[in-house]
C-alpha cells in the first residue's frame, strides 16, 4: 500500500475528509469539517493557533482517531486500516515535525537515512549517495556528521525536511516548515518544496502562518476556524476574498469571528471589579 | 453532604491502574518480540549500554559488599570458634540473597532510571511519533530491545557481582583475618549447591529481576507525561516501584525456590 505520485497536477483529490469531528478535553476541535486535498498540488492548512492544524495532520497519517467522520488517503479509510496496513500507507508519507523529532542518539545523516535502513536493504553506497543528496538539497551536506544538539533550529527543521523527502513519497505534510529559517534558507526551502511539486508530482500539505512564503508556492489554501474550513481556494482568491474570516486573519485584527481571547470569565469580575465594563 | 472517598483508596485504585497497565504493557513487550527480531544491533547496543556500562557499579559494590559481610561473620563466628566457616557463610548469603537483590537494586537506579529518562524524553521531544509517522514500531524498535537487554544483561552483572563478593571475603577473611585458604575454599564447595544456590538463586532469581526492572522502567517511560516535570516523576517512579516489586518477588521465589 503506497500514496501514488500524480504525473500532472490534477484535480482528484488524493486526501478526502468528510465530516471528520474530534472533541479534545472537552473542545471540539472539528466539527463536522470537509476538506478534499487534490493530487499533485501544494495544499496550505491555515488558520489562527489553536485551530487544530497539526491535529488535522496527525488525522491524515492515523496518529490521531477522530470521533466521528472519515478520512482518505489514496481511497484508504485511515480510520478502518489495521496496524500493519496503517504502517504500509505511512511509508509513502513524509511527515516534517514542527519540532523536527530528531533522534537524539544519531548524527544527522544516520537520521536521514533512518527511513532508508528501516523499510529498504539497499547497498550502503547507495544509501550515503541518496541521504547526501537530500543534504545537499537542503544546503546541509556539510553537517552530516553533526549531532542533532550541534544543530540550530533552523538547521534541525531542514534535517528533518530531509529525512521527510528521503523516501520521495506521495505524499509529503509540513508542519511550520519556515519556522526559524533565515532569508536565504527560506527561499531555498520553499524552491524545494516546489520543485519536488513541479518534477516527482508529490502532493504537499502545508501548516503556515507565513503567507508571504504560502503565496508564493501554494496552488490551493484552506483556512480552519471553529472547527471548519472557513475559507478555501487559490492564494489569489482568498487574498481577494472579503468574507469576515478572511479580514480578520491576514488583517492581524483581535475583534472579528475567531475571538482573540481564549474563553474565559468576564475580566472585570475576574479582578474583582463587578459591574464595570472591561 | 456528599461522602468523599479516603485517600487511601485512591492510591489503591491507582497502584493497582498502574499494575494493570503495566501487566498491558508486558503482554504487548511480548507480542513486539517476534517483530523485534530484525533490530539485533539495537538489542546488542542496549545490552552493552545497561550491561557493560553497569560494570563498574556492580564490580565495586560487590567487592565491598563481600568484605564487610566477612568481616562481620568473623567477629560474630570467632565468638563460638567457627570462623572457619566463614568463606561458605558469604558464599551461600551472597549466591541465595545479596548477589541477585543488591545487583537487582542496584541495575534499577543505574539502568532503569536511564531506560525511563531516555524513553520519557523521547516521548517528550516527539521521537516516539517521529518512529511512528516512519512506519517504524516503537515497541519492536525502542521497548523490546531494552527489555530483552535487561533481561540478559542482569544474571551476567549477577555473577560478576558474586564472583567479586566471594574475593572480597577471601581478600578479608583469609589474606587480611588469617582464615585457613584451604578450608575457606573446601567449605565453600561442600556447601554450596549448584541446583539450590546458582541456577535457583544467581541464575533464576536475577533472571526474574531483570525481567521485572526493565518492564518497570521502559513502562514507566512509555507512560510518563510528555514534560520535563513528568520525565524526573517517571524517574523516581522507576526506582521506587523496581525496589519494593525486587524486595516483594524475592520473598516469594525464595519460599518457592527453598
Amino acid at each position: 500500500m503506497t500514496v501514488d505520485p500524480a504525473d500532472t497536477h490534477t484535480d482528484e483529490a488524493l486526501v478526502q475528509i468528510r465530516g471528520l469531528t474530534t472533541v479534545l478535553g472537552g473542545r471540539a476541535v472539528f466539527d463536522a469539517l470537509d476538506l478534499d486535498i487534490p493530487r499533485g498540488r501544494v495544499t496550505a492548512i491555515m488558520g489562527a493557533s489553536g485551530t487544530g492544524k497539526t491535529t488535522l495532520l496527525k488525522h491524515i497519517t492515523g496518529h490521531m482517531r477522530a470521533d466521528a467522520g472519515k478520512i482518505l488517503v489514496d481511497g484508504h479509510d485511515v480510520g478502518a486500516l489495521s496496524r500493519e496496513e496503517l504502517y504500509a500507507l505511512r511509508e509513502g508519507i513524509g511527515y516534517l515535525f514542527q519540532n523536527s523529532a530528531l533522534l537524539t542518539d544519531y548524527d544527522v545523516f544516520e537520521n536521514v537515512a533512518f527511513p532508508l535502513r528501516q523499510h529498504t536493504r539497499l547497498p550502503e553506497v547507495l544509501i550515503r549517495n541518496v541521504v547526501l543528496m537530500k543534504l545537499q538539497a537542503v544546503g546541509l551536506r556539510g553537517a552530516a556528521r553533526l549531532m542533532p544538539s550541534e544543530l540550530s533550529g533552523g538547521m534541525a527543521r531542514r534535517v528533518a525536511l530531509a529525512r521527510a523527502i528521503v523516501f520521495d513519497p506521495g505524499l509529503i505534510l509540513y508542519d511550520e516548515p519556515f519556522v526559524g529559517l533565515d532569508p536565504v534558507a527560506l527561499n531555498q526551502i520553499l524552491r524545494l518544496i516546489s520543485t519536488l511539486n513541479r518534477t516527482l508530482g508529490i502532493t504537499s500539505v502545508l501548516v503556515a502562518h507565513e503567507w508571504a512564503a504560502v503565496s508564493r508556492i501554494a496552488d490551493n489554501v484552506a483556512l480552519l476556524a471553529t472547527g471548519k474550513v472557513v475559507a478555501q481556494g487559490s492564494p489569489q482568491a482568498i487574498a481577494a476574498d472579503g468574507s469576515p474570516w478572511t479580514r480578520q486573519f491576514f488583517g492581524g485584527e483581535a475583534d472579528g469571528p475567531v475571538p482573540f481571547q481564549y474563553p474565559a470569565r468576564d475580566f472585570a469580575a475576574e479582578l474583582g471589579f463587578a459591574g464595570v465594563a472591561p | 453532604m456528599s461522602r468523599q472517598r479516603p485517600a487511601s483508596s485512591g492510591l489503591v485504585a491507582g497502584t493497582l491502574t498502574q499494575i494493570g497497565a503495566c501487566g498491558l504493557f508486558l503482554l504487548t513487550l511480548l507480542a513486539g518480540i517476534p517483530r523485534s527480531g530484525r533490530y539485533l544491533r539495537e538489542t546488542i547496543r542496549q545490552i552493552w549500554f545497561v550491561g557493560a556500562m553497569s560494570l563498574t557499579i556492580i564490580m565495586v559494590c560487590g567487592l565491598f559488599v563481600g568484605m564487610v559481610l566477612m568481616l562481620q561473620l568473623y567477629h560474630v563466628l570467632s565468638i563460638f570458634g567457627g570462623t572457619s566457616a566463614g568463606g561458605m557463610v558469604v558464599a551461600l548469603s551472597v549466591y541465595r540473597e545479596l548477589g541477585p537483590v543488591v545487583t537487582a537494586l542496584l541495575f534499577a537506579g543505574r539502568a532503569g532510571t536511564s531506560i525511563t529518562a531516555e524513553i520519557g524524553l523521547m516521548r517528550a521531544t516527539d521521537q516516539i511519533a517521529a518512529m511512528e509517522m516512519m512506519a517504524v514500531d516503537p515497541i519492536a524498535y525502542v521497548a523490546t530491545p531494552r527489555f530483552l537487554a535487561g533481561v540478559i544483561a542482569m544474571p551476567l552483572l549477577c555473577c560478576v557481582f558474586c564472583g567479586l563478593a566471594i574475593f572480597g571475603g577471601h581478600l578479608v577473611g583469609v589474606t587480611w583475618l588469617g582464615i585457613d585458604n584451604g578450608t575457606f575454599w573446601s567449605n565453600m564447595t561442600a556447601q554450596v549447591d549448584l541446583r539450590t544456590d546458582i541456577v535457583n538463586g544467581v541464575l533464576l532469581k536475577s533472571l526474574a529481576f531483570g525481567a521485572v526492572v526493565t518492564l518497570i522502567a521502559v513502562y514507566q517511560g512509555f507512560a510518563t507525561a510528555a514534560t520535563s516535570e513528568g520525565v524526573a516523576r517517571a524517574t523516581t517512579r522507576t526506582v521506587v516501584a523496581s525496589s519494593i516489586a525486587i524486595l516483594a518477588l524475592d520473598f516469594v521465589l525464595t519460599a518457592f525456590l527453598m
